[in-house]
């Protein structure tokens, strides 16, 4: 029996209980003086045996979920037609696989040719099993929804075990976040630790040579790939926190400058959301666009300028399409760090004379600088973990160049490049992209944590 | 106190003088200056932002088009083993094994002379059979089909081919023989090898199919935890630790999830590869923290006077919470929701990690199904080296920036028809 429809039937079930116990809930006589009213609303009794009809049935299907194949299995071998298959482990595991597969309509014609014998007998196992899963589910929700329905009564407190149950539920979800990130620094830590048990991790960290492949045959040149990241981390740092700062924080600063400080309401109202589409318009679409046309661009520019070794892959297309993306973090990090400085301050230089270009350049920039600076960090860890731009427009070559028209490579690509191969997953090489992970995570976190710290530390001189 | 210092005698300053003058203009000028650098800077980012959207637009709406021939098959003389009766009765069956790409060959090397077989794009055999099947008596005449035509003839008709291209193009142009017409199996085929006949749609469902995953997990855990921090946490180290979570989970690359997803979906729970289902629980593990902070800033805004009057007349603090404050800040919440979805179906990277990248030429059947997704398709065809892929990429862009831009508007319309300003 599918899950789906299952879930269907119990759902029905419950929804059918919720409204019989309502209903006679609802028909409690009404409170005559003195009498006590009922504890518990009519809705709060519904969900109460709705609850126990659902959460039984729900515990025997997924139990009945997690024995029923073995259950099926046994059954399709003790037919006398399965006396016919090898004992062998695995050949017994592919024609039971195939008569599964044949069974359930995934494959119409099969190679071992036992399967087809089988299918019918499987098919005939499963439904059987799976009816019977179906009734367990039934009688244990008509179970639990009868004791439940037999508690309906006025001085039953429905409500304190449903909103208890609502509690546990929300503080359940809340938990998810930190499962999520022990899930995510547990995974990065033991794949990395299992690399560190074949690279070291001095080799890893300051090491100047990447390259990863290993070879098919023991005897070729490099067999073993050298994992020095160095090249990695310039490259990135090169992309993402040189060129695209140097793109974007004028361009985000002084937007946001000229959008607070100059522009009419109107035009405020009008651009500003213009300029935050660059920020939702999707990497890919970036990455395709400095691939197709920023860096052929710059290639011929870098050719016309006597640089010979210009690349089609250059740094630059990549950083530049990035500083873009980022222009939208930078300028309104900074638009918020200048409308919390007090408007005394400005007023005060106004006053003075100043004119409004000074007013800003010498008091109202260098007193939002905490704030500007924790959102050039937090651009600077969006743009180091930004992946599909410099996947598609930087290249594979891990230099250690300051030659912005020379390829570099990032953590990110290579972290993609390692992964999407055909390796087998104990590999050094997949093993690498985990530990390329980890010092991103790692960076990253501490970028956020200081920049969280300076713009938290800003916001308090100013309240 | 001993600075009595006297001062020296301070003539009133010259404002009407010519180095005061001349010194107020360069305040002036500096002051202009400054101020024409911010324009430029929001100009800047604007036109790039223009160029992009031109350019995508303008080589995507090429990839809509499509360049179609005329074909004239005389099906009698190409001796099928097929009759109209056994189409008639099982299309499929009768089907197998007929060499109908043969035929076709055959009958554009006859109409075109040498080499005419290669004007017509892999697939054009395919438009025969679909005209067989609809019209099985068609078997006993000859009839004239538009069929697509090959990519460099379809390049050629867009004026960017190459000029032998560009020369068999004016050539069949100038017969009447070529039309460019709306190409509709781009938005309901899956990918193919060949760029004349690729489409969205199996990308399109792909994403779809995980999408459906993502705000399936991610809208309930996240609007339960907002409300559990809001409205119900104590305030203790647990607490603290929820919340640093997800503020940090916010700010995790995207990439980083892919590596979770792949570590723990794939290699510990063996879920299938490549699936909607995978993806759509990594993407749900992204968005969730983006939907819990919207939807604390929506809580936040009812205001507390709300919960002071349900609890003032009787309410239990759940009832407080979902009669009440919850529907009150449903509008924020999901203005939050569709903006962590839309930047769920352009992310790339995690789905890469996570194996969406296989080659997939049906749409998926279902949520275990190998599937592509709509950005994961552009970054596929970005990487094909036949240049017919070019406008098809740039067509798949502007599929994906319409919905995006289709997500988002909804989200402005939420926001605009459900703000409330206490």
């Amino acid at each position: 029996m599918s899950a789906p429809f299952l879930l269907i039937v119990i759902i029905g079930l419950a929804i059918a209980a919720w409204f019989t116990a309502r209903a006679r809930a609802a028909a409690f006589a009404p409170p005559t003086d003195g009498a006590q009213r009922p504890h518990s609303r009519p809705g709060q009794h519904g969900w109460y045996t709705a609850l126990w009809v659902a959460i039984p049935a729900l515990i025997v299907a997924a139990a009945w979920n997690v024995a029923s194949p073995a259950l099926v299995t046994r059954a399709v071998l003790a037919e006398p037609a399965a006396a016919s298959i090898p004992a062998d482990p695995l050949e017994r595991g592919a024609i039971l696989a195939e008569t599964r597969a044949l069974a359930t309509g995934r494959v119409a014609a099969a190679f071992h040719h036992q399967a087809p014998v089988l299918a019918p007998a499987y098919a005939a196992a499963r439904l059987r099993y799976g009816l019977m899963g179906l009734a367990l589910a039934i009688v244990a929700g008509l179970a639990g929804g009868a004791y439940a329905y037999s508690r309906v009564r006025p001085d039953f407190r429905a409500r304190t075990p449903v909103e208890r149950l609502v509690m546990a539920l929300l503080l359940i979800a809340s938990l998810i976040a930190i499962l999520t990130t022990i899930g995510i620094v547990a995974s990065l830590l033991f794949e990395s630790l299992r690399f560190f048990a074949k690279v070291s991790i001095v080799e890893f960290l300051f090491g100047l040579h990447w390259s990863p492949q290993t070879a098919m045959r023991a005897d070729q040149v490099g067999a073993s790939g050298t994992f020095g990241a160095v090249p990695l981390f310039w490259g990135t740092i090169f992309i993402g926190a040189i060129i695209a700062m140097i793109v974007a924080i004028p361009l985000g600063l002084m937007s946001a400058i000229f959008l607070t400080q100059y522009a009419t309401p109107t035009v405020r109202r009008w651009v500003k959301p213009l300029l935050e589409v660059l920020a939702g318009v999707p990497s890919v679409v970036y990455g395709y666009f400095a691939a197709l046309t920023i860096a052929p661009a710059i290639r011929t520019a870098g050719l016309a300028m006597g640089i010979s070794s210009a690349s089609s892959e250059s740094a630059l297309a990549a950083g530049l399409v990035m500083g873009v993306m980022i222009i939208p973090f930078v300028s309104s990090m900074a638009d918020d760090s200048l409308a919390a400085v007090p408007q005394s301050m400005r007023d005060g230089s106004l006053a003075m004379g100043a004119t409004q270009s000074e007013t800003i350049r010498k008091v109202l920039v260098p007193a939002a600088l905490p704030g500007i600076v924790g959102g050039v960090l937090l651009a600077v860890s969006r743009a180091i973990g930004e992946t599909m731009i410099v996947v598609m427009a930087a290249g594979l070559a891990a230099n250690l160049t300051a030659n912005p028209f020379a390829s570099v490579t990032t953590v990110t690509t290579q972290i993609v490049q390692l992964l999407t191969g055909d390796q087998e997953f104990d590999s050094a090489k997949t093993l690498a992209a985990f530990a390329l992970g980890l010092v991103l995570f790692v960076v990253t976190l501490l970028l956020n944590i200081v920049a969280l710290r300076v713009v938290k530390k800003y916001r308090e001189a100013y309240e | 106190m001993s600075d009595l210092v006297v001062l020296p005698d301070r003539a009133p300053t010259e404002w009407r003088g010519t180095a005061m003058r001349r010194r107020i203009a360069r305040r002036y000028a500096a002051e202009r200056r400054f101020r024409a650098l911010g324009l430029l800077a929001v100009l800047v980012s604007a036109g790039f932002l223009a160029f992009l959207l031109v350019a995508m637009l303008g080589e995507g709406a090429r990839g809509f088009r499509q360049t179609e021939l005329s074909l004239t098959i005389d099906f009698p003389a190409a001796h099928l083993p097929l009759t109209a009766q056994a189409v008639a009765r099982e299309p499929r069956r009768a089907m197998i094994g007929v060499d109908l790409e043969g035929a076709v060959a055959n009958a554009a090397e006859r109409q075109y002379g040498a080499g005419g077989a290669r004007l017509l794009s892999d697939g054009a055999w395919l438009t025969a059979r679909d005209a067989i099947l609809r019209d099985p008596d068609v078997l006993g005449r000859s009839i004239t089909l538009w069929v697509p035509a090959a990519t460099s003839i379809d390049i050629a008709a867009k004026d960017a081919g190459e000029p032998a291209a560009e020369a068999a193009y004016a050539k069949l142009s100038g017969r009447g023989l070529v039309r460019t017409v709306f190409a509709w199996h781009f938005l309901t085929s899956a990918d193919s090898t060949d760029p004349t006949l690729v489409g969205i749609w199996g990308a399109l469902k792909g994403s779809l199919l995980t999408m459906a995953v993502t705000l399936l997990l991610a809208f309930p855990i996240g609007v339960l935890s907002a409300l559990y921090l809001e409205e119900y946490a104590p305030k203790n180290r647990w607490t603290d630790l929820i919340e640093v979570s997800i503020n940090n989970l916010a700010a995790v690359p995207s990439i980083i999830f892919g590596l979770l997803g792949l570590a723990v979906f794939l290699q510990t729970f063996h879920l299938p590869r490549s699936a909607p289902l995978v993806g759509g629980i990594t993407l749900a593990l992204m968005t969730m923290p983006v939907i819990v902070i919207a939807g604390r800033n929506a809580i936040k805004g009812v205001p507390p006077s709300i919960r002071d009057a349900a609890l003032g007349i009787g309410a239990s603090r759940v009832q407080v919470v979902f009669h009440h404050v919850l529907p009150l800040a449903l509008p924020g919440i999901l203005t939050g929701t569709i903006i962590g979805m839309a930047r769920a179906l352009g992310e790339t990277a995690p789905l890469l990690m996570i194996g969406m990248r296989a080659f997939v030429a049906t749409p998926p059947g279902g949520f275990t199904d190998p599937s592509s997704a709509l950005p994961v398709q552009i970054f596929l065809w970005s990487d094909e080296v036949s240049a017919g892929f070019i406008e098809k990429t740039s067509a798949a862009i502007v599929v994906l920036l319409a919905v995006l831009m289709a997500m988002n508007g909804v989200a402005i319309y939420l926001r605009n028809k459900f703000e409330r300003r206490w």
